[in-house]
């Protein structure tokens, strides 16, 4: 019988894409050999409008809303335990690393689900002024993120990498490397998510291919990496930023409230109080 | 009839008193600077030279960083709580000598005493105040295992609030057990020289507070200098690019604080009187030297003619002089460059087709000046209406539709604040929810608190200063 | 100084101009405050201070208004105003004697050709809790007395009830009552309180015809305050863009020092101009602040701070 392989292409605006370019990278597993698209500039251009709709998309649902919708996720990664383990092991990981890397990445994104409504009330707060004002510091999504996932073959870290911005109402785009696989195959259970399209963007490729770009273009906001980027890298994605003071985070912080941070912008309205 | 005019109650300065000469201060004290250039930091309403200032060279800015890599030894070995009565003692200082800080503020920045009198030096103690208090509480300020301090610190301050910048910059850094090289404005750089005669008072550890005064050039090397842990800037936009583009392949703590063209958005629905002087406030205070101005008002279309007549009417009442006069409202524009840049984007808005109106009085003949002025029949594509101008000139533009109004206020590439004017409570929080700006003033404008975060969107820069906020700034933090 | 009857007089708007006018009253508390606290860091000194001083001695109503009071106390009193301080000529009379409309002849008795005024408070001051038609009597009664000037209290009932339109109709009332009669109507702002509250009442005292607006009775703790004084100010520079009467402020109650009393000028001067800075549109009602400002003007003019025995009784 004849094998039938399947085919992983990038995830954008809610459709599985291939290239525009046609160009893929292989990667070989143990077992088993994937053809996955390598993201163009012209890729990431598509990604970043659909994720410039997603964030009105994902922002218009309740927070109440947002956390249900992440929760869920844990529900169906639970339910497609085995391939997940699947893949893990075929990247050459134990049975039991794998599936601590599934309970892990389950805690993960029941975390994060439960931080959707409340980290306004962790990093937000009433400033006490002096006079007869109000002055409230809220907190708000950055906008689009542009993030790179780290090299580690791990669900968790790679849920690690977009649900900090994912969960306080960023839209992502997330760039997965030689474990792209790992991202490919859970764009399946994002789509069964009721995530809206384009909040959530999954690519795969290599990021100097297109890191010029990506840090060039103004429609992201905040570029983060949570891959270990060398000097030449940093020198160009600084460059480039600074060109529209786009906001970049380099190996930020991978859990907690910390890991938030960074996609926040601080909101701080005053108004007088009187008669 | 004869008028009733105000004489002159003129602030005396025979309190402050102006060395010659001036060199750096490193490694807790003053000492003779490396390089040979000079700059002359010259009062802008009197023109009159005041003091030569040193162009810190490479050598000087070295020098500084490494007192301050040293400094940061001892810094870090201080208890929190040691750390917070340092800057305690440092608060109590500057209120005790607030007059003396006013007025050299006043005579070397141009601004009107009454403002640094009541505004500048209170607010500069209180943010001394404020961060001293948090030093001993950073464990709990964010509930994070981690938040260690940077290292050193280099700062870059603009002229407009010379020593009230440097308490944003220096009070929060020192608070997180950061240690500082400050570089002032070219033009302002006095009063921060006073300020370091203040740290060797209260005996802050060698290399803690250094300070190293010159231009852009100065500024460059601090930015440049390998030593350097974190980079926080104050200033324009094109020279915040030019630092973020400068950190290249560092791996470096930065925030910005740039420029802004912000939206007073007066709604029909508001207290109009009250929003005349808010925009007022808005646009002449500290002559519209200040980052946040409210340069772009938004009216509705049916109360325009009404409002701009109050708004001309109050404008008049503006008195422009000697900044030393108590009864001064608007003093002298900074520098000869800056009155420069003024008159030009000015001249442009007037061949755009815009309606100018500039309000009668007498200027001295010496020194910087620019009337208050304000444009009308502006289309948002005028420069005027896109480009910071950083001085007394306001820009009017009309909406019919809230909808509109959020669209205009956010059509600019900054984002650092915003004002809205309405008694109607559900639309303040309806517009201020859409505005893309980091400080929004409903029913008031330019207020500060050191409580209270401060800090753009876009390309008005990233980071926040002043509040729990403020300390992220300085803080590597890990939950 | 005081030239009264040369001031065209103010005449009554409809209701329904009125109406409009009240429509679009909309204050914001904390601006006011902030305006007043900037505008009391202006700097008097020197001859701006001698001015101001002289102005207002021109511009105060010398008042006594006491169950107490008796026809040698007004006849002390008026003297007084007369001349504030015998010694010195540059001082100018004050701008009125105002009393109980049983003591207005008494004091039209020895004011002879003086330009000092005769102020009387009608309508039941301090409360004016009677019909209106007890308050048309009292009223005529003060100005068959001799009265130059009237001083009438709002309705606050009416005003708190809700009822706009009698507070309205009661002073229309009293100002045709007083004919060529200067008619002053006190709002009472501390009972007022809010400043949208006392941006109405102004109006709406405007509009019925008032020449003159006037913060409090002075019976009251919390009589006059510059916030007040401001908001009435804003009042009446509307009022003028609508219906080009330039009507006059007067405050009164708790101004006891010339630092206190400068402070109010300054935000008549800068609010609405020069042309207010007379006695015909802006005046203090006052007992204690005169001797005050005399001790100023003789300080400014010997150096030497001063004792109030060397100013007559008033």
């Amino acid at each position: 019988m004849t094998e039938i392989k399947k085919t992983y292409k990038n995830y954008v605006d809610g459709k599985y894409v291939r290239s525009e370019s046609g160009k893929t990278y292989t990667v070989e597993l143990k077992s088993e050999s994937y053809e996955l698209p390598l993201t163009s500039k012209k890729d990431l251009r598509d990604a970043v409008t659909s994720s410039k709709s997603g964030f009105d998309s994902w922002n218009k649902l309740s927070q109440y809303n947002r956390t249900q919708i992440i929760y869920r996720l844990s529900e169906m990664i639970e339910g497609n335990r085995d391939s997940y383990v699947e893949i893990l092991l075929d990247y050459g990981l134990t049975k039991a690393a794998a599936n601590k890397d599934i309970d892990n990445a389950i805690n993960t994104i029941v975390w994060y689900a439960g931080l959707a409504d409340k980290w306004e009330q962790l990093t937000g707060n009433l400033n006490p002024v002096v006079g007869e004002y109000f002055n409230i510091s809220h907190q708000e999504p950055i906008g689009v993120v542009f993030s790179l996932n780290s090299t580690e073959i791990s669900i968790d870290k790679l849920l690690s990498s977009f649900l900090p911005a994912l969960s306080i109402g960023c839209s992502v785009i997330n760039l997965s490397e030689k474990n792209a696989v790992l991202s490919l195959k859970l764009a399946e259970d994002i789509n069964n998510s009721d995530l809206p399209s384009g909040a959530l963007n999954l690519l795969s490729g290599d990021f100097s291919k297109i890191l010029d770009d990506v840090s060039r273009h103004v429609e992201i906001n905040a570029l983060a990496s949570y891959k270990k980027l060398n000097k030449e890298n940093l020198k160009i994605i600084n460059e480039n930023a600074s060109t529209s003071v786009k906001r970049i985070f380099h190996l930020p912080s991978e859990e907690g409230l910390s890991s938030i941070l960074p996609f926040i912008e601080t909101k701080t309205v005053w108004h007088p109080k009187g008669r | 009839m004869v008028k009733w005019e105000y004489s002159e109650s003129i602030e005396s300065d025979s309190i402050v008193s102006i060395q010659d000469k001036y060199g750096h201060f490193i490694d807790g004290k003053f000492s003779t600077p490396n390089s040979k250039n000079y700059l002359k930091t010259v009062s802008p309403s009197t023109e009159e030279v005041l003091a030569s200032i040193s162009i810190g060279n490479e050598k000087d800015v070295d020098k500084a960083v490494n007192a301050a890599k040293e400094g940061f030894k001892r810094w870090s070995k201080t208890t929190p709580s040691e750390r917070a009565k340092y800057l305690y003692k440092l608060a109590r200082l500057i209120q005790e000598r607030s007059r003396e800080f006013a007025v050299l503020e006043s005579i070397d920045g141009g601004k009107p005493i009454k403002e640094s009198r009541d505004f500048d030096l209170p607010q500069v103690a209180s943010n001394f105040f404020y961060f001293a208090g948090w030093a001993d509480k950073l464990d709990i300020s964010w509930g994070a295992k981690e938040m260690k301090p940077y290292g050193v610190v280099g700062q870059i301050i603009p002229w407009n609030f010379p020593l009230l910048m440097l308490a944003w910059k220096v009070a929060p850094a020192l608070a997180t057990g950061n240690t500082v090289v400050l570089k002032p404005a070219e033009t302002t750089p006095l009063t921060a020289l006073l300020f370091a005669e203040l740290c060797e008072e209260v005996g802050l550890p060698k290399g803690v507070f250094n300070l190293v005064t010159g231009d852009g050039t100065t500024g460059a090397e601090l930015v440049n200098h390998e030593g350097i842990s974190k980079i926080a800037f104050t200033g324009s936009t094109s020279v915040g690019k030019y630092i973020q583009n400068a950190v290249g392949e560092r791996d470096i703590g930065l925030t910005l604080e740039l420029g802004g063209k912000a939206a007073n958005i007066v709604y029909n629905d508001a207290a109009l009187d009250q929003a005349v002087e808010g925009v007022v406030n808005g646009i002449f205070f500290n002559q519209g030297h200040v980052c946040c101005a409210g340069s772009r008002l938004l009216l509705q279309e049916d109360i325009h003619d009404e409002f701009i007549n109050k708004l001309e009417k109050r404008m008049q009442t503006l008195r422009v002089g000697n900044p030393l006069d108590k009864n001064t409202d608007i003093g002298a524009i900074n520098s000869k460059e800056q009155l420069d840049k003024i008159t030009s984007l000015v001249n442009e808005g007037v061949n755009d087709g815009g309606e100018l109106f500039q309000i009668e009085c007498e200027l001295p003949s010496t020194g910087y000046w620019y009337r208050p002025s304000l444009f009308t029949n502006v289309q948002p594509s005028y420069n005027i209406a896109r480009e910071e101008i950083f001085g007394p000139v306001l820009t009017t533009l009309t909406f019919r539709t809230p909808e509109e109004a959020v669209e205009i206020a956010n059509n600019t590439e900054y984002g650092l604040s915003a004002g809205i004017w309405t008694e109607k409570g559900s639309k303040i929080l309806w517009t201020a929810d859409r505005l893309d700006a980091g400080v929004i003033w409903a029913n008031t404008f330019n207020k500060f608190d050191p409580s209270s975060p401060f800090g753009g969107y876009k390309e008005s820069g990233f980071g926040r200063e002043g509040g729990r906020h403020g300390l992220l700034s300085y803080l590597k933090v890990r939950s | 100084m005081s030239n009264i009857n040369t001031k065209a007089l103010a005449s009554p708007l409809t209701w329904a101009s009125t109406i409009e006018l009240l429509e679009s009253v909309k204050v914001d508390e904390i601006g006011v405050k902030e305006r007043v606290a900037s505008l009391s860091t202006r700097s008097i000194k020197r001859e701006s201070k001698l001015q101001a001083l002289n102005y207002i001695v021109s511009m105060c109503d010398l008042t006594t208004l006491e169950g107490e009071d008796t026809e040698g106390k007004v006849l002390q009193m008026t003297a007084k105003a007369m001349r504030p301080d015998p010694t010195d000529k540059e001082v100018p009379s004050a701008a009125a004697v105002c009393v109980y409309p049983s003591l207005v002849s008494t004091a039209k008795e020895i004011i002879g050709t003086s330009n000092v005024k005769v102020a009387s408070v009608s309508s039941y001051f301090p409360s004016g809790q009677v019909p209106l038609e007890s308050k048309l009597l009292d009223t005529k009664f003060a100005i068959d007395e001799g009265a130059d000037e009237i001083d009438i209290v709002i309705n606050r009932k009416a005003f708190f009830e809700g009822d706009y339109r009698k507070v309205f109709d009661e002073i229309a009332a009293l100002k045709e009552a007083c004919g060529n009669i200067h008619l002053k109507t006190i709002l009472e702002v501390g009972e007022l309180r809010t400043y949208e509250n006392i941006k109405k009442a102004s109006l709406i005292a405007l509009a019925a015809g008032s020449d003159f607006i006037k913060t409090s009775t002075g019976k009251i703790s919390n009589g006059s305050s510059k916030e007040a004084c401001l908001v009435m100010a804003k009042a009446v520079y509307e009022f003028k863009e609508s219906s080009g009467f330039s009507a006059g402020i007067k405050v009164a109650g708790g101004i006891r020092n010339s630092k206190d009393a400068i402070r109010y000028l300054i935000i008549i001067k800068e609010e609405l101009g020069e042309d207010w800075l007379h006695a015909d549109y802006f005046r203090f009602g006052a007992s204690s602040l005169l001797d005050d400002v005399l001790k100023q003007i003789r300080k400014l003019k010997t150096n030497a701070y001063q004792s109030s025995y060397y100013f007559p009784r008033g």
